[in-house]
């Protein structure tokens, strides 16, 4: 028993690939996925007919009891015999529950470990493409509550399904070896509570979203109260507030009611139903005993199993429909996994360093997969090892997309882009993505410590003093010290501190500066800080830059003056190319951009003229 | 941060407290007849089922030992009489109990709700909306479950025990009296198995919770992960939580497959007993062969309530911790309320002055120390200043949100506590930075703020304000959905509906918040001139961030910590150089940069495409 208590399913069953379960058949997919377990599922079932052969054995031992010990006319030491029958009998019914529970767990908790782990893993190696597609409240409902719904389909309805079935047939086949004749009896009335019962859960199951739903509208309107409060009380309209929330929930008293009255009408009628099959039993079988056809103790042994036999059919319906949810949250589970993942060591070139860092962009084009139109046209331009380039553009003219190809985010659909002299797509994606780090405008950083969130993908075990050294180059040493409860140990998000958007980004520069990439992609990252760390962040950046091959995303013109190349882009084409220099040279949108700086210089001072002027 | 920490749930901790049960209780009275309904029915369909066991047994001895069909059909017509007298019973305390079910539920919700209407905005400051949300929702259903399925549990299983223990006196006292042996084994059997299944199952709900968590976090958290080549090191951390959830989750199988079987041996002891010394009695003419069988089914009948007893401690348990919460809310007073002889002198129009104020939220952190401020009737007032320095404050008690800690206000002659509450707020509009809408249709929102409004006056207001354009734009016009908190709507949008709603109300003293966020020009231009039209003749604070706003108050108060430090016209602090200054030069070369910048401008038109 304490051995079973340790039983878990070993790593080569939990390493399966769940690829392999998926199937067009929703029954045939679950029976897949229970691959490795199915043993362990077997012995349940198998223990579940067991204890229901117990359960008649039981009956039987009655039987014999009364006949024969009682009957002989004299009490002896079969007596004893008989009550430790009991005993025994409790004991191996008891033995084989408790087996067919402990497999049944197993089974369940185990399929859906492999579940969990395979679709985290997954949804972590999907496309940016799915990614972009797909909502997160839905993936993450997906993974969580339909998985959930696979594991009970696992503990509770299949191996529900199998107790019922198992009772009713075996005490079934007793009763028929008993008697013909009760045996037959016995079922009549099983057909229509069957029946009933599949058709009333399915009418119930939808009541109940009619309830859940309006439980929605209730929450929905407490919610918008509390967050609006402020113009409830600003309106003064409480007493409106009151009788909207009044309407809501008293539409959810009454689909409560509609509910409950369902219930109340189903069980008595299903009772009644039971009572009919009792009587009609008892009637034969009694009349049987006192003709003598049976005995007293076959009498007694037929009264306990035709309970068993109609009782646990009311709650098939019941099963039935849960199990049919359970079937919808495999198919919903089901379509994450057909999803093909994005290989990471797929590629021919894997260089034993590091990159130099030489990027060149030949005619490339891309085209987002669903998108009619060209997300990037013939973008031509080179850098060298070491140098930045600077992407000046309105929002949507292709800036992004053009660093997202480097780490391989997306593959671009045209013309040739190498890195180094190989072509991007021979390049593993995992090895390019430990050669390049970015840092955002806001990163996001995860609910963990601090420290963590510094050495989070850094790939290799980082000492504290490493993590000081370049949070102080990042600027965030003196906050985290000073500001932060617990300092490097303080937990980030919900349950920790909330961190304002520069200090995200430092936490991002000082972990970016531990993994050293040769490429680094600044998006968005030097403009409109919070002012007091602006100087503090620029800096940090300047010093992240040394020595990289850099692209640099930005709005404004002030983050791109230095870089050694600028390229202005707008709908997804090059549309301006220079230095700095160059650019204001040249009669086009760059310049007009660095114009306006100096205008409204002027109109300010011609402003304060004004009211000067009026004064006087 | 630690305020919040300080409403998270703890579970198993409270102990039972007679003054919050009698409280619950409170709650079913004015329903006693359901209560008292179910609670009958439950016992009579209890009975019942003692009954058709001794049936049983009457068939057995008196029917079949007897040979004697008379007697058996007797016996039977009265069991199918029964069995519909007990499917009445039946129906009886599900209806009843389900009902009182969702009525203590509406009630409390209603009773919560209707409270939280009158609590003042200190109570919402401290406490936050999740933890309210919960009390309001989980924590009735709890109380309501208590007060019909927890006290249907507890009747069945003591009418169970009870009358099963009757019958079986009533056949064999003897027997019975060894039956009743096993009963404390089970009950601490039961006991130390059901605090244990309850452990696991706390922690497999906690591990649960964060198993959601990690999901939620590597699904919104997905392209660092990528750039970051983390797929591993995440895999190894995830496989290390479902690991543990599995044990966890298993550890509670287990011990509840092993439960369910224990207590059947233990009982089967009891079989045992019954069959052996049975066995005697039988022989010597004290027992029947009947009276055996019901004997072994009356045991069952014990074995139910016992099993569940420690389920149901525990839950009864929550509740009264559910309970104690939901109490705390609804006890809760509201520190801003009417003073017994407070008025409504039918108007507020007039001066407004805050006299020697002083005001804080938190005791200690004082906001606004002495402050002192005469605002002329019509007149318009702009607060600048850092965030912090006490705008808001300063608006909000204004509205009366908030009173002064030391200080009058007055608005015309009158000590404004000495005013009710719906006299001010009735009379004030006021327009928050994000504008707040409800679920609904555009003309709900619209006749928030004057609920008897014709169709008529929603659309002149909706035209003063420049919303009715892009409102027949919409597919529906003024009957389209706004969304959950208006989020099918743009936020330039949303800004124009709550302008128009502020219109509708026809306000006697504005209060604004200026919005920050940038919309595009177009429907900057048409926000602005809402707000020329909503404060045109009415006394208007607006804590302004633009810089048209600004220039066209009749006086700008520059507020820093909680004090003035400068008031007076745009020209005027413009030339003392001061903090005003400096406010106004950098508002200037954003907003021109904005203005100016051919992308940003760009960006503004694709953005008034999107409308």
């Amino acid at each position: 028993m304490i051995r079973l208590l340790k039983l878990a399913p070993s790593p080569s069953i939990l390493r399966f690939d769940l690829r392999h379960a998926l199937a067009d058949n929703r029954l045939l997919g679950l029976w897949r996925m229970m691959d490795g377990f199915r043993l362990a599922y077997f012995a349940a079932v198998f223990s579940v007919a067991v204890t229901a052969a117990v359960r008649a054995g039981t009956s039987l031992l009655m039987r014999y009891f009364v006949d024969d010990v009682l009957g002989s006319g004299a009490v002896d030491a079969r007596v004893i015999w008989v009550a430790l029958g009991f005993v025994l009998l409790a004991v191996v019914g008891g033995g084989f529950l408790f087996l067919s529970n402990t497999f049944a767990a197993y089974t369940a908790e185990g399929v859906v470990q492999r579940l969990r782990d395979y679709l985290y893993d997954h949804v972590q190696r999907l496309t940016f493409t799915y990614h972009d597609q797909t909502p997160t409240g839905d993936l993450i409902q997906r993974t969580t509550s339909d998985a959930d719904a696979v594991r009970r389909f696992f503990a509770d309805q299949a191996i529900g399904l199998g107790r019922i079935m198992c009772l009713f047939l075996i005490n079934w086949a007793v009763l028929l070896g008993l008697d013909w004749r009760l045996g037959l009896v016995s079922v009549v009335v099983i057909p229509p509570i069957v029946a009933i019962s599949y058709w009333f859960f399915g009418r119930v199951s939808k009541a109940y979203e009619d309830f859940q739903e309006q439980e929605a509208v209730v929450s929905t309107i407490l919610q918008e109260n509390l967050t609006g409060v402020r113009v409830v009380k600003a309106f003064a309209r409480q007493r409106y507030e009151m009788d909207k929330f009044d309407r809501e929930n008293w539409e959810k008293y009454r689909r409560g009611k509609r509910l409950v009255l369902m219930h109340s009408l189903f069980w008595p009628a299903s009772d009644i139903l039971c009572g009919v099959q009792i009587i009609a039993g008892y009637v034969v079988a009694a009349m049987l005993a006192i003709n003598g056809e049976i005995t007293v103790g076959t009498y007694m042994a037929y009264a306990t199993m035709l309970i068993w036999i109609i009782f646990p059919m009311r709650n098939l319906g019941r099963i039935i429909v849960q199990m049919s949810t359970g079937l919808v949250s495999y198919e919903r589970v089901a379509k994450i996994i057909r999803e093909p993942r994005e290989p990471l060591d797929e590629g021919s070139h894997t260089p034993a360093g590091n990159v130099r860092g030489e990027v060149v962009f030949d005619d490339v084009c891309f085209a987002y997969a669903d998108a009619n139109t060209v997300a990037l046209k013939d973008i031509t331009f080179r850098v060298e090892p070491g140098q930045a380039v600077a992407l000046l553009g309105p929002t949507g003219s292709g800036k992004s997309t053009l660093v997202n190809l480097l780490p391989r985010f997306y593959e671009y659909t045209g013309g040739s882009l190498t890195l180094d002299g190989e072509e991007l797509n021979q390049y593993p994606r995992g090895y390019l993505r430990s050669q390049i780090g970015i840092v955002e405008q806001e990163p996001f950083l995860f609910s963990r410590s601090i420290r963590d969130n510094i050495t989070y993908g850094v790939g290799r075990s980082v000492s504290d003093a490493e993590v000081i050294e370049a949070a102080r180059a990042a600027a965030i040493h003196d906050v985290i010290m000073d500001v932060f409860p617990d300092g490097y140990d303080t937990l980030v998000g919900e349950k920790g501190v909330t961190l304002s958007g520069g200090q995200k980004q430092r936490v991002a520069i000082a972990r970016t500066l531990l993994k050293d990439p040769r490429i680094l992609i600044l998006d968005d990252a030097t403009s409109s800080v919070d002012t007091e760390t602006e100087e503090a962040i620029r800096d940090a950046l300047e010093r992240l830059m040394e020595g990289r091959t850099t692209f640099i995303i930005a709005h404004r013109i002030q983050s791109v003056m230095k870089a050694d190349l600028i390229l202005v882009l707008d709908d997804g084409e090059i549309v301006q190319h220079g230095t700095h220099a160059e650019l204001l040279r040249e009669d086009g949108i760059y310049r007009q951009i660095y114009d306006v700086q100096a205008r409204i210089e002027d109109e300010l001072e011609r402003e304060i003229a004004g009211v000067e002027y009026t004064a006087v | 941060m630690s305020n919040i920490q300080q409403f998270e749930e703890e579970e198993f901790t409270t102990q039972f407290n007679g003054q919050t049960i009698l409280r619950i209780f409170a709650q079913v009275r004015p329903y006693w007849y359901w209560l008292l309904g179910f609670l009958v029915a439950i016992g009579l369909v209890s009975a019942l089922d003692s009954v058709f066991t001794y049936l049983s047994k009457l068939i057995i001895d008196e029917g079949i030992g007897k040979k004697n069909p008379e007697i058996l059909v007797h016996i039977l017509v009265l069991y199918s009489a029964l069995i519909v007298i007990s499917a009445v019973f039946v129906l009886g305390f599900i209806y009843f109990c389900g009902l009182l079910g969702e009525r203590v539920r509406y009630d409390l919700r209603k009773k919560m709700f209707d409270h939280l209407q009158a609590l003042s905005f200190s109570y919402f400051d401290k406490t936050p909306v999740g933890w309210i949300m919960s009390r309001v929702t989980s924590d009735t259903d709890r109380i309501a479950e208590l007060v019909t399925w927890g006290m249907l549990d507890l009747t069945w299983g003591v009418m169970n025990i009870g009358t099963a223990a009757v019958f079986m006196l009533a056949i064999n006292w003897q027997l019975a009296l060894m039956v009743f042996v096993s009963i404390p084994v089970l009950i601490v059997v039961a006991a130390w198995f059901k605090k244990r299944i309850l452990v696991e199952y706390r922690d497999v709900r906690k591990l649960n919770s964060k198993i959601t968590g990690a999901f939620n976090e590597n699904i919104t958290g997905v392209r660092v992960v990528k750039a970051l080549s983390r797929e591993a090191g995440n895999l190894g951390e995830f496989q290390e939580l479902s690991g543990a959830m599995y044990r966890a989750g298993y550890k509670a199988a287990w011990l509840s497959a092993l439960f369910f079987p224990t207590v059947q041996l233990i009982s089967s002891f009891a079989v045992a007993a019954i069959i052996w010394y049975g066995g005697v009695q039988v022989d010597q003419g004290f027992l029947t062969v009947g009276g055996i069988q019901a004997f072994a089914t009356y045991v069952t009948f014990m074995l139910w309530p016992i099993q569940e007893m420690a389920r149901i401690y525990a839950e009864m348990q929550r509740a009264v911790a559910s309970a104690e919460r939901v109490f705390s809310l609804v006890d809760a007073v509201p520190d801003v309320t009417d003073t017994p002889d407070a008025i409504d002198p039918g108007t507020i129009r007039g001066d407004i002055r805050f006299e020697h104020v002083d005001f804080y939220y938190e005791k200690g952190k004082p906001v606004l120390q002495d402050f002192n401020l005469h605002v002329r009737r019509g007149e318009t007032i702009a607060l600048v200043g850092e965030t912090g320095g006490g705008k808001s404050t300063i608006v909000n008690l204004v509205c009366r949100f908030y009173e002064p800690k030391r200080g009058v206000v007055r608005i015309g002659d009158h000590d404004y506590t000495g005013l009710t509450l719906n006299a001010i707020q009735s009379r004030i509009g006021v327009v928050l930075q994000t504008p707040h809408l409800f679920s609904g249709t555009i003309r709900e929102n619209l006749r928030y703020g004057k609920l008897d409004a014709t169709d008529d006056e929603v659309e002149a207001a909706a035209k003063v304000a420049g919303a009715h354009d892009f409102i027949v734009d919409l597919d529906k016009g003024y009957d389209s959905e706004v969304g959950e908190g208006g989020n099918l709507l743009s936020v330039g949008q949303k800004q124009l509906i709550s302008l128009a709603r502020a219109v509708l109300a026809q306000p006697e003293i504005l209060v604004m918040d200026e919005a920050t966020s940038s919309v595009d020009t177009l429907t900057e231009a048409l926000i602005q001139r809402g707000m020329e039209a909503l404060m045109q003749d009415r006394t208007t604070f607006v804590i302004a961030h633009r810089l048209s706003t600004i220039r066209r108050a009749d006086r700008i108060v520059v507020i820093e910590k909680g004090r003035i430090t400068e008031m007076g016209s745009h020209g005027e602090l413009l030339r003392t150089r001061g903090k005003y200054y400096d406010l106004y030069t950098r508002q200037f070369r954003d907003e021109l940069m904005r203005e100016y910048h051919p992308w940003e401008r760009e960006q503004q038109a694709k953005g008034a495409a999107a409308l």
